[in-house]
């Protein structure tokens, strides 16, 4: 709609015939707009547009307001493929996606091949929310950006935060999606059991979103007996998981990575409280500026996964205020070598980019569910309250030896 | 479908005209529009291909995924091996999904072919289902879920970096792979395929196996499907197991259907139709599949035969039409058509508008009011009588301008059926209503 009257509004301008200007940088969204993921696709969207507007509120760069495009891939990595050659056609600079690793797998990799094909024309892709540990590792590449957590940095800091609050206890179990997300997961569950003095005492890889009864998982659950069930479900994977083992009377606390979607709390009702998420930022865990902020301009607080979206905007705004091309063309390797350099001091703690595989050095922020929180969640009295914030230094891991990653020269 | 009645010296031509549009034009075009060309020959070969099936053979699989996902992995290796240095030329990598949807085909065919009817689709979607939650965890040859993806190697002078040289690769095969499906509806086992689909009784009674014939139907419908699956993997150097999903067995059936089953051409017109439309209308607005799922129920409620139903059916009779009474309604029921969806567009688009999130943040600032909001370059108040007026006024007019149009091209239609030299050669006066036009009683 918006994008019709902008289609419109276009056409007016081109009609005026606009004089000679400069080039603007082009930010092209590649996320699910329709289907099953919209709710979250419209999240990574709305923190592009929250960041944008403030660097355009500013000045824009390079003489110009930048722009926004918005590209549907229908909730898939085909339809993702597609409108990456659209975002080529239409002059975009960078890419942003977020929802699904294996979108982001297509996206890196066609990004990876256009830069190859056009070299002085490169792509940038700042990868907001897709988590596989492949993407810094033998798919990294120069122009790939992760601005987000990974499945080691997420466990570490839920079993560092969980122990120091005496809430993990000795015995773990792992149950997670049966794909490289939930893998990466169960791999740093076990590899945290060392420094957290627990052991896994099951391991279940389930089918992604299909499932519609957990019951046959709690039975195995209870027949296990462990004090914490550590998760990296989302979705209706996570709800229907809660549920099931709140009707099974069972009793056992829950660390998970995605608890805070829109929705989870309100339809587990009582049977999430206790339970931990680790994530990239909590409201009443940072400086309360942004979050009102952010209301001011876009209607609610942040949620979900629009903060982090929101962040990787400012990081690139701030690494944008360092170069100047004098209206001319944009050079997009000097934008991704500028970023690299660029520490951006969110409300929970500083971002970097680690040069060797591009994954942002950030802090995980650990919460709980508690009654009557500063931040209420989904209308309900109940909300996340910070339990921990690990600094980045401690929850970053090292860089995996597959990631061969060749500089611009 | 049957041949045409006489297959005249026009069809040769018209085919050569597109051809060589298809050929000429696609230089002077964007690269966005090259690449929705490129999707609309590999949807238009894939629909050509189901069509063998349920248009020819009469038997609707649902699960056609499998072999256009199939051909695409098996490309797929082989550019990877390629990439590693094997020496096989570029052009030719779709034979290795035509091969594997072959093989693929004829294993599934032979299962999916001894029950007939639901139980055949019911099979072919267990076999598509079968792959798709297969491939996700069968790393070696699907690639997880993450999926394979490799590099187009230059062969032979040519680099294989532009969309504007794998359009034409594409092009190639696909006027190669429809040349083909088109001569096998002349053998005399094209004719056998009819057959199956119009009396399978009577053709076991004339001595052929019927299950053999539909294998062999179904491994070659496949094997197309292959060599359409094969030019996505090629144009976009990967492929993951979404390919196999139920979505992708829809489209084509969608395709197919909005075309028309039971013309040669009328599935690519179909898939040619819907690319473009995705291509042109999915970044405008959030509801397009909302508009593609009406159009798809419009199409089958007032014309089954599909456009190319409705194209045929003018092209048989267009010697005893009057053209000239015909333009006047036919420009009113079209003026109609646009007034209706003009109006629809509207609603559709204000209520998305009316319950989306930035219409939230307005009404917040405006006190929990309800304040104009703006669509189409203006701004509407969301309680004011002309904002639900004008579009009501427009789907009304629409309306109105449809039912008088229908009258008078009913009219018209009536005299050239009525007319002895009318009668049409198709398979008996059924399949002819069921390709009415949209205007003419069915």
């Amino acid at each position: 709609m918006k994008s019709l009257a902008a289609v419109a509004i276009l056409s007016v301008g081109a009609a005026l015939a606009v004089p000679a200007h400069a080039d603007p940088l082009k930010i092209g969204i590649i996320e699910s707009l329709s289907g099953a993921q919209t709710s979250t696709g419209r999240l990574f969207a709305a923190g592009v547009q929250y960041g944008v507007k403030d660097i355009n509120a500013k000045g824009g760069f390079n003489g110009e307001p930048v722009e926004v495009v918005e590209y549907d891939n229908a909730g898939g990595s085909t339809g993702a493929a597609d409108k990456f050659k659209q975002a080529v056609a239409d002059g975009v600079n960078i890419v942003v996606q977020g929802a699904s690793s294996a979108i982001a797998g297509q996206i890196t990799e066609d990004v990876r091949k256009h830069n190859l094909r056009n070299p002085g024309k490169e792509i940038i892709f700042i990868n907001v929310g897709a988590e596989a540990m492949a993407l810094t590792g033998e798919k990294c590449h120069f122009y790939h950006f992760r601005y987000t957590t990974t499945a080691p940095m997420r466990v570490n800091a839920l079993v560092k935060a969980m122990k120091a609050a005496g809430d993990l206890g000795t015995r773990v179990y792992s149950l997670n999606q049966n794909y490289s997300w939930g893998q990466d997961m169960q791999a740093a569950i076990e590899a945290a059991a060392p420094m957290g003095g627990y052991k896994v005492v099951g391991e279940v890889l389930h089918d992604v979103n299909k499932i519609q009864d957990f019951s046959p998982f709690v039975a195995k659950i209870k027949e296990a007996n462990p004090d914490t069930v550590i998760t990296g479900n989302w979705s209706n994977d996570l709800l229907l998981l809660m549920k099931a083992t709140g009707d099974a009377g069972l009793k056992v606390r829950f660390g998970t990575a995605f608890l805070d979607q829109p929705g989870n709390i309100a339809n587990a009702g009582e049977t999430a409280l206790g339970h931990y998420i680790a994530n990239n930022y909590d409201n009443a865990a940072g400086d309360a500026a942004f979050a009102e902020d952010y209301k001011k301009v876009m209607g609610h607080y942040p949620l979900f996964v629009e903060p982090q979206t929101v962040f990787a905007m400012k990081s690139l705004q701030l690494a944008l205020a360092k170069l100047d091309f004098h209206g001319g063309a944009i050079d997009t390797t000097k934008i991704a070598l500028a970023l690299e350099d660029t520490t951006y001091d969110s409300p929970v703690g500083p971002i970097s980019v680690r040069k060797a595989d591009h994954q942002t050095i950030r802090p995980v922020v650990v919460s709980k569910v508690v009654k009557d929180p500063k931040y209420p969640a989904d209308g309900t009295d109940l909300g996340f309250a910070p339990v921990s914030v690990v600094p980045g230094a401690e929850a970053i891991y090292p860089v995996q030896s597959s990631c061969e990653m060749k500089r611009p020269s | 479908m049957s041949p045409p009645v006489s297959p005249s010296v026009r069809t040769p031509l018209l085919l050569a005209l597109v051809l060589a549009l298809l050929i000429g034009l696609p230089p002077f075009l964007d690269l966005g529009l090259q690449n929705a060309l490129v999707n609309v020959l590999i949807a238009g070969l894939f629909a050509l291909a189901f069509n063998l099936l349920v248009g020819q053979a009469g038997l609707l699989s649902f699960g056609h995924a499998a072999y256009f996902g199939i051909g695409a992995f098996a490309t797929l290796h082989l550019m990877r091996a390629v990439e590693d240095g094997l020496a096989f030329p570029t052009p030719l990598l779709p034979l290795a999904g035509a091969a594997a949807g072959l093989a693929v085909g004829a294993v599934a065919g032979f299962f999916a072919t001894l029950r007939s009817g639901v139980y055949f689709a019911l099979v072919t979607l267990a076999i598509a289902e079968l792959f798709h939650s297969l491939a996700p965890h069968w790393e070696g040859l699907f690639g997880g879920e993450a999926g394979l993806s490799s590099m187009r190697m230059p062969w032979g002078g040519l680099i294989f970096g532009s969309t504007l040289e794998v359009y034409y690769l594409a092009l190639g095969w696909v006027t190669l792979s429809v040349w083909l499906l088109w001569a096998y509806t002349r053998t005399p086992f094209g004719r056998l395929t009819l057959a199956l689909r119009d009396n399978e009784q009577r053709v076991r009674f004339l001595g052929y196996d019927a299950h053999a014939t539909k294998v062999i139907v179904f491994a070659i419908s496949a094997m197309f499907s292959g060599v359409a699956g094969a030019l996505q993997a090629i144009s976009n150097e990967t492929a993951n197991y979404s390919l196999f999903s139920a979505h992708v067995s829809a489209g084509v059936v969608l395709n197919t259907f909005v075309g028309g089953s039971t013309v040669f051409f009328g599935p690519a017109l179909g898939a040619a139709a819907f690319t473009l439309f995705d291509h042109l209308v999915s970044d405008l607005t959030r509801s397009w599949q909302l508009y593609q799922g009406l159009i798809f129920v419009l199409v089958m409620l007032f014309a089954p035969g599909g456009i190319g139903g409705i194209v045929q059916h003018h092209l048989r009779h267009r010697r005893q039409l009057d053209w000239s009474r015909l333009a006047g309604p036919y420009a009113l029921a079209g003026l109609g058509g646009a007034l209706v969806a003009a109006g629809m567009v509207f609603m559709i688009e204000s209520l998305s508008v009316l319950f989306g999130e930035g219409y939230a943040v307005l009404r917040r600032d405006a006190g929990g009011g309800h304040p104009p909001f703006e669509a189409f370059g203006a701004q509407w108040d969301p309680a004011g009588p002309l904002t639900w007026g004008l579009p009501l006024a427009l789907f009304l007019a629409g309306l109105f301008l449809i039912a008088r149009a229908r009258r008078d091209i009913a009219a018209l239609w009536e005299s050239v059926r009525s007319a002895p030299a009318g009668r049409p050669a198709g398979r008996g006066p059924e399949a002819s209503a069921r390709s009415a036009p949209s205007g003419s009683p069915s």
